[in-house]
């Protein structure tokens, strides 16, 4: 899946380019609006991580140049301006999704995978990982050939587990991706306990090992032997 | 009142006492001139008088129609005129009537002779009445004059005026566009409009630089914070990291988040303050906090609290729907957040407002000081003391009430609509 990240922040552009590559992704970097311009007008994309405020433009713009062109690029919105209007009129303009800064990582990579499967497999697509199943369209899980009963938060849980496996996930990005916004300000770690808990004693009745492994003082990590 | 009314009511006041103290110099004026008039008329009779002496030389007291002439017996000297006032019977009018008298004596073909006469021509109260009649008739005729004109600069004087007023009222920071001046041809209104125009300027472009430093200042501060957050969590994964070191990690990250969420919430406050949610329309909040409600369901389950909703159906209120979402979320999680372990929430909407109680523990700060900034319960572990803030400021732009009293063992936070 090859990425295009646009955004000024030359650190945090590297950081996220270091990141992507390191989870399989091809990843390019334009700096301003200029270059983000030029690198899609030359270059095709599976998706774009597209900051708003740039030195030289609105990133809104590049948006709408991308749309002008008819192009089937995935577009998520990463913005630090948290501005209403922004989100609603980047969704409106065509946007897949939108991430406010500060964001993580691993929420990155688990939004990114969704607008992959929603735009190139249209959905259908079955993701494997050691014995378990997922069919994130019609969410059926299956570890072996055993069908797996999970309600939505679990599933999405577990979903974000596999996408980002063997990563430590800390139990606030988990938090905020189950929750989104309504956790802000709630004692999250014991909601995430629980169905930590809830998902780990299915995955083990149906006949997996224990996949969950918890990092002491710093969150969960979905271990998978390559 | 109206500054024109106010304007002719003075204005009729103050001629009225002009009119009283003209009356009484016209009235003197006219008495003086009249008085002159009579003693002249006097001094003609008394060249008659004397003519007619002269031919009948009399030797009694001769008394005619206002006329006395009494022989002196013995010589003696001629005398200045001398005038007086006199009440006498007036022949037509049969009633006394104040008449000027003319005193003399003169001497008359070797003989000496005292001769009074009196006349009037003009009766003292004839004079009174007149001026009194033409000064009120005048002063009818003014108030009718100034009335009019008040109505006349009302409509036409006062237009550009109210034209100002209007722009006044309909100014809206939001739209971006200062007041442009107009010209009257007044010179007062011109400076006003003059000074408006420099005034929503200044205002406009000091908005303006405020609502870009706070998107701004948000930019700046969240972007860094992305990226340190961003480093933080990829050392976590680091697989030689200690736990005690990830434990430290993790405090950074704590920190980093705390930070952020601040500025998230300082600038929501910021740009509710410049009014920048301003899409008031009718809005259904019971559907409103139904949808948060339900959203929230999963972790009010979590805690095990009990909801209880009473909620009228298509309750509708006029405000801003992002701040309804946000105002009906955040005393939502707060109302979980300072809950106990089996704790109740209850919620009630209707046409009057929305009640939210839950149980918990007492508040360590002044009831009234909960809704000030940073102003943070003890009992919670997170927050940083602004959910309330920014609730107490979506209710004063969109002017509804809000109180919170604990009572019971239970926090009740209660929203008026006032429509």
């Amino acid at each position: 899946m090859k990425i295009l990240v646009v955004e000024d922040h030359e650190e945090l552009a590297q950081n996220v380019h270091a990141y992507l590559e390191q989870e399989g992704y091809v990843c390019e970097v334009a700096e301003n609006y200029h270059s983000a311009l030029n690198k899609l007008g030359g270059f095709e994309y599976d998706a774009v991580i597209l900051d708003l405020m740039l030195p030289d433009g609105n990133g809104l713009d590049i948006l709408k140049w991308l749309k002008s062109n008819q192009s089937d690029m995935g577009v998520l919105i990463l913005s630090a301006k948290n501005a209403l209007n922004d989100k609603v009129e980047g969704l409106e303009l065509g946007a897949d999704d939108y991430l406010s800064k500060p964001f993580h990582f691993t929420e990155l990579n688990a939004r990114l995978k969704a607008i992959y499967r929603r735009r190139k497999l249209k959905g259908h697509d079955i993701i494997q990982c050691s014995n378990i199943s997922i069919n994130s369209e019609t969410m059926e899980v299956k570890v072996g050939e055993n069908l797996l009963e999970l309600t939505r938060k679990e599933f999405e849980l577990l979903l974000y587990f596999i996408i980002n496996k063997n990563r430590v996930l800390t139990k606030q990005s988990i938090a905020e991706h189950l929750w989104g916004d309504y956790i802000d300000s709630l004692d999250s770690f014991d909601f995430v306990y629980q169905h930590i808990k809830n998902l780990r004693k299915k995955l083990m009745q149906a006949g997996s090992d224990d996949p969950i492994q918890t990092m002491y003082g710093s969150g969960y990590k979905f271990m998978v032997s390559e | 009142m109206k500054l024109i009314y106010k304007y002719t009511l003075w204005y009729l006041l103050i001629s009225l006492g002009v009119f009283v103290v003209g009356s009484i110099i016209t009235y003197q004026v006219m008495k003086r001139e009249i008085s002159r008039e009579q003693e002249r008329f006097l001094r003609e009779r008394l060249t008659f008088v004397e003519r007619m002496v002269d031919r009948r030389q009399p030797d009694s007291v001769l008394v005619r129609d206002k006329i006395r002439v009494e022989p002196l017996p013995q010589a003696t000297a001629e005398t200045e005129i001398s005038y007086s006032d006199t009440v006498v019977m007036h022949s037509t009018l049969e009633r006394m009537e104040p008449h000027t008298k003319l005193e003399v004596v003169r001497e008359v073909a070797g003989k000496f002779y005292h001769i009074s006469l009196y006349d009037v021509i003009v009766e003292q109260d004839d004079i009174i009445e007149s001026v009194r009649e033409s000064m009120i008739k005048v002063y009818l005729l003014l108030t009718g004059t100034v009335l009019l004109l008040g109505v006349f600069a009302g409509l036409y004087l006062f237009k550009p005026f109210n034209k100002t007023l209007n722009l006044i009222r309909n100014f809206d920071l939001d739209r971006g566009q200062p007041i442009r001046q107009i010209k009257t041809g007044t010179q007062e209104f011109d400076r006003l409009n003059q000074f408006l125009e420099e005034m929503t300027t200044k205002v406009q472009t000091d908005y303006n630089a405020l609502k870009e430093f706070s998107e701004n200042a948000s930019h700046e501060m969240q972007t860094p914070l992305a990226n340190a957050i961003g480093k933080l969590e990829l050392l976590l994964n680091n697989p030689k990291l200690e736990a005690k070191e990830s434990q430290k990690v993790m405090g950074a990250l704590d920190s980093l988040r705390q930070i952020s969420k601040m500025g998230q919430s300082l600038g929501l406050l910021t740009k509710i303050e410049n009014r920048e949610f301003a899409n008031k329309a009718p809005l259904d909040f019971s559907t409103s906090v139904t949808r948060a409600l339900d959203n929230f369901q999963e972790l009010i389950d979590l805690k095990s609290i009990t909801l209880e909703r009473s909620i009228t159906p298509h309750v509708e209120v006029i405000m801003d729907p992002n701040l309804a979402d946000i105002m009906i979320n955040n005393l939502l999680s707060n109302a979980i957040r300072h809950n106990e372990r089996n704790g109740i929430i209850r919620t009630k909407v209707d046409e009057s407002g929305f009640i939210i109680c839950n149980t918990g523990k007492p508040p360590s700060a002044a009831p009234d000081s909960l809704f000030d900034r940073f102003k943070k319960d003890s009992n919670g572990r997170d927050g940083m003391g602004l959910g309330l803030s920014i609730v107490k400021k979506i209710c004063d732009v969109s002017g509804f009430k809000i109180d919170y009293w604990y009572e019971l063992n239970e926090h009740r936070l209660e929203i008026e609509f006032v429509r």
